[in-house]
């Protein structure tokens, strides 16, 4: 019988229709969280987004008030934008540490990957703040460049578009490094060892080997990123000095100072099939990831 | 007179209340409310002494907003009969049908301003939208120097709320008091084009102005003015300053029982020794009309309702701003979205 | 087996001077990044220890008043238990029904899986503010709006797709026949989840656990929405921020610094044998 299960396993990557195993095999496991997460989020969001046809008589007004009226599609691109660039500086930064990470000794692995994930610690909002504190016009950043007399006057590095990045990226960056090292450490270091036996240099190692079997990972992991910034909410209100209009807080007005509940709802309907669209190319990376 | 026969009238009806609800009485209402020093102002000044007098304890709740009591209402759960609203706020309230109407028979105020007692809301809180700058920068005396950035060199911090700026950028444009209201959109949105490359920060956080002062990111803000006139480091002055008034209202749904309590509380919030205390706390100030004698003497000129702050202001409209309040927030963000 | 490092120690005669630059650079790059990282809690700590009413760095002087603040105000106190209670609950639910869920992903191949697996991720991905509102009508609607078990289960919702998340991949990587092996010896499945696949999973369970913790921990959107009149720290620091830019946040963040440096070591030091991340 284990023998049975073993070859269904076994197989099952790639080809999982042609042989059927117990039915429900593993059923048993999802279905406590399965009726969890049914009952505490789908059936609260299904009812939600049924206010997204209010008023029943007009039920796609809400909709096209998103379509007509520019300023809602512009949010969410604005949001898609800064969305984009957290992205590519989460890989930018990211890459480059976990690939540092993946070479030091056990020991600094450790403490390395622990100074990472004690940044979870320090609140969104502390941080936040802390950023003021270091980059603000009066800020250390800022004297420390005008005492060594590289600037003339301060750099404006906060509130606009800059400072929510910088903000985004600090919060977001341990989410990619930490997945993205653990892929790394997963690699078969025999590969590598293999190549460098055969007399390959190291820059054709990392870009032939390395880099293609680490890719995926990124690429999840980025997609993570994306979704994550989408949500963001705290950050863009102190550090965008109210210039950089995110999703989040213009569903705040709608939903606290307007109250518009079923034009936020029609908003979180087009919202959710963008995400879906990135969340099927995630899956899509992390199953490809999977087979390879 | 009339106000003594009144007042026994109704002091001998909450009398009866007392006995006949004896037994329906409730042991604790919540309150929704903004929170911050505002919030700690209500305990000491208002919560107390009404726990002292009922027996009944108040659960503050915070933050407040219209979607929380939209909420509350429309789940038929109303769990804070008490909540408080911005002027604006009480009026879309209103037009969405959320709000209870108040007895003010039951609730029996004591003397207060006029404007403080609406159909369905206690206005129980003044706070204005005034002019701050840093020490040692060249002092203002009204919105269009505000708007001169030629004399009054320095960067700017605005509040992220129309309603707490498009009516200034009308007077910096030369629109007297008087002719403010209806707001003539296309005229202060253009005069807030003329000046936003000088605004390095639109502020949501009424923490974040004096804040922003103090750090000398910018020299020059228009804030709350709780927030700014106890900040060393920061001169101010109400000069033009906007009047505005915020409220306490109860959902509608809200069980006769909390009712009544609420009422009480109400009461006691329109006695002007309870604002005093109320007032030691943060420096907004409640409506009554016996209150200024009753305020610390050298803090008088922080706080908004003294008579000579009072003569160099001017009221909102919030009837205009429920009027437009959804055009103005989207011309709002699409000013922000050209920033 | 032959450690990279050891290899790299053997190599640079096979390497050219541009291996060498490369690692150098990589070593700047990453060593940048990482005080990128820091940064935030680099000026926290010092600052939590200021002398000064506001947010300054370099602080003016020495003293303990924000942990004063914070330790000798009973709302700080209650906020700070609140949070605990909520975060380790919901955390821990996440864990347990997390994991199971990722289990029975990974090993099961019955149709809708893929699907399955999807919608525990929704709540990732799903703007909070979005969540909150729908969660906000729902349990108002239930009657458990502003209670705790309402706020833990909204934790709960928050932290499921991190611990289905992790949870997953790390089984992915675990050797099915190992699981073979000890149910064909005759164990029941339940024990052989305790007994074989727990151990050789406790690392990763532990990321996860500690991602829900964190994520409900730091959470703001939804327990404003859910928690009526209780309060949580980052709740509490929120309303201190809009009110006041309070020193207090800072001795806190140091605080939970200190807690979970303490805690990794520990933790390190009981994983030693296995090796944390795996």
């Amino acid at each position: 019988m284990a023998g049975n299960v073993e070859v269904a396993h076994r197989v099952q990557p790639t080809s999982s229709r042609l042989t059927l195993p117990k039915l429900g095999e593993g059923f048993a496991q999802v279905v406590p969280a399965l009726i969890l997460i049914l009952l505490l989020f789908n059936v609260p969001l299904v009812i939600m987004l049924g206010w997204s046809f209010y008023p029943l008589e007009t039920p796609l007004a809400n909709y096209e008030q998103i379509f007509t009226r520019s300023i809602y599609l512009k949010v969410i691109g604005n949001t898609f934008y800064i969305a984009a660039l957290t992205t590519v500086a989460c890989c930018l930064l990211g890459y480059p540490l976990c690939y540092w990470m993946w070479r030091l000794s056990p020991r600094w692995r450790l403490i390395i990957a622990s100074i990472v994930v004690l940044t979870f610690w320090v609140s969104i909002l502390v941080r936040t703040y802390a950023w003021i504190v270091i980059l603000g016009n009066d800020g250390i950043v800022n004297r420390l460049l005008l005492t060594w007399g590289l600037i003339d006057s301060s750099v404006s590095f906060l509130y606009n578009q800059t400072g929510v990045i910088i903000g985004t990226t600090n919060v977001l960056l341990p989410f990619l490094v930490l997945p993205l090292f653990a892929a790394m450490m997963r690699l078969d270091r025999r590969i590598l060892l293999a190549a460098e036996t055969l007399g390959a240099p190291k820059g054709v190692i990392f870009w032939k080997i390395f880099f293609p079997l680490t890719l995926p990972s990124l690429a999840a992991g980025a997609i993570l990123i994306f979704i994550l910034t989408l949500g963001f909410f705290i950050t863009p209100a102190i550090l965008g000095g109210g210039r950089v209009p995110m999703i989040a807080n213009m569903m705040d007005l709608l939903i606290n100072r307007l109250p518009r509940w079923e034009l936020a709802a029609a908003i979180s309907g087009v919202l959710l099939v963008f995400t879906m669209i990135f969340f099927a190319g995630y899956q899509w990376l992390n199953n490809r990831q999977q087979a390879s | 007179m009339t106000r003594a026969l009144l007042g026994a009238a109704g002091l001998a009806g909450s009398l009866m209340l007392g006995t006949t609800l004896a037994f329906a009485q409730v042991s604790e209402i919540r309150m929704i409310e903004a929170g911050g020093p505002s919030g700690e102002s209500i305990e000491v000044g208002y919560i107390k002494p009404f726990t002292e007098k009922t027996g009944i304890r108040v659960v503050r709740e915070n933050p407040a907003g219209l979607g929380k009591v939209r909420a509350m209402v429309e789940s038929r759960n109303v769990t804070a009969p008490i909540t408080e609203l911005s002027s604006s706020e009480l009026e879309q309230a209103k037009a969405l049908d959320l709000l209870d109407p108040l007895d003010w028979d039951a609730i029996d105020p004591a003397p207060i301003y006029e404007e403080a007692i609406d159909e369905y809301g206690l206005g129980w809180q003044y706070y204005s939208t005034i002019m701050a700058w840093r020490e040692g920068e060249k002092p203002l005396t009204s919105w269009a120097d505000m708007w001169d950035v030629d004399n009054f060199p320095g960067a700017r911090s605005f509040p992220d709320y129309p309603n707490y700026i498009l009516p200034m950028a009308l007077l910096a444009d030369g629109v007297p008091v008087e002719e403010l209201y209806p707001l003539d959109m296309d005229r202060a949105f253009a005069k807030l084009e003329e000046i936003k490359d000088h605004v390095a920060v639109w502020w949501e956080a009424g923490a974040q102005p004096p804040q922003l002062l103090q750090d000398n990111e910018v020299q020059y803000v228009a804030a709350w003015s709780g927030r700014v006139t106890d900040v060393e480091g920061v001169e101010y002055t109400f000069e033009q300053g906007q009047l505005d008034l915020t409220y306490f209202a109860i959902p509608k749904g809200a069980s006769e029982e909390a009712k009544e309590a609420v009422y009480q509380l109400m009461h006691v919030m329109t006695i002007a020794e309870n604002q005093a205390a109320a007032a030691d706390i943060v420096s907004y100030t409640g409506p009554s009309q016996d209150l200024d004698p009753l305020l610390p003497q050298d803090r008088i000129t922080k706080y908004p309702t003294v008579q000579q702050n009072r003569d160099v202001q001017f009221f909102i409209d919030a009837q205009w701003w429920f009027d437009n309040a959804e055009e103005v927030e989207l011309r709002w963000q699409e000013f922000k979205l050209g920033l | 087996m032959v450690s990279s490092r050891d290899a790299r120690r053997k190599a640079p005669a096979a390497g050219s001077w541009t291996d060498s630059v490369g690692s150098w650079a990589t070593t700047v790059v990453a060593v940048s990044v990482l005080l990128f990282l820091a940064l935030p809690i680099l000026v926290v700590i010092p600052m939590s220890f200021s002398s000064a009413e506001a947010l300054t760095f370099p602080p003016p002087g020495f003293s303990l008043r924000w942990y004063e603040s914070f330790f000798g105000d009973a709302r700080w106190l209650q906020a700070a238990r609140t949070s605990i209670i909520v975060a380790v609950a919901s955390s821990t639910l996440a864990a347990v029904f997390g994991s199971a869920a990722a289990y029975g992903l990974v090993r099961g191949n019955w149709f809708g899986r893929g699907a399955i697996e999807a919608n525990f991720l929704l709540p990732l991905i799903v703007p909070q503010v979005i969540t909150a509102l729908a969660l906000y009508m729902y349990f108002a609607r239930l009657g458990i709006l502003g209670t705790l078990p309402g706020l833990i289960m909204g934790h709960t919702v928050l932290g499921l797709p991190y611990v289905v998340l992790i949870m997953t991949v790390a089984i992915r990587s675990f050797d099915v026949r190992i699981e073979q092996v000890a149910l064909s010896l005759g164990s029941s499945w339940s024990r052989m989840f305790v007994s074989v696949v727990l151990p050789n999973l406790a690392p990763s369970l532990a990321a996860a656990w500690l991602f829900a913790f964190v994520i409900s921990f730091d959470e703001v959107i939804i327990t404003f929405f859910l928690a009526g009149a209780h309060e949580t720290i980052p709740k509490r620091m929120f309303n201190e921020l809009m009110l006041q830019v309070n020193p207090t946040i800072t001795a806190i963040a140091t605080l939970l610094i200190s807690i979970s440096i303490i805690t990794i070591s520990t933790l390190a030091l009981l994983a030693r044998r296995s090796g944390l991340l795996r």
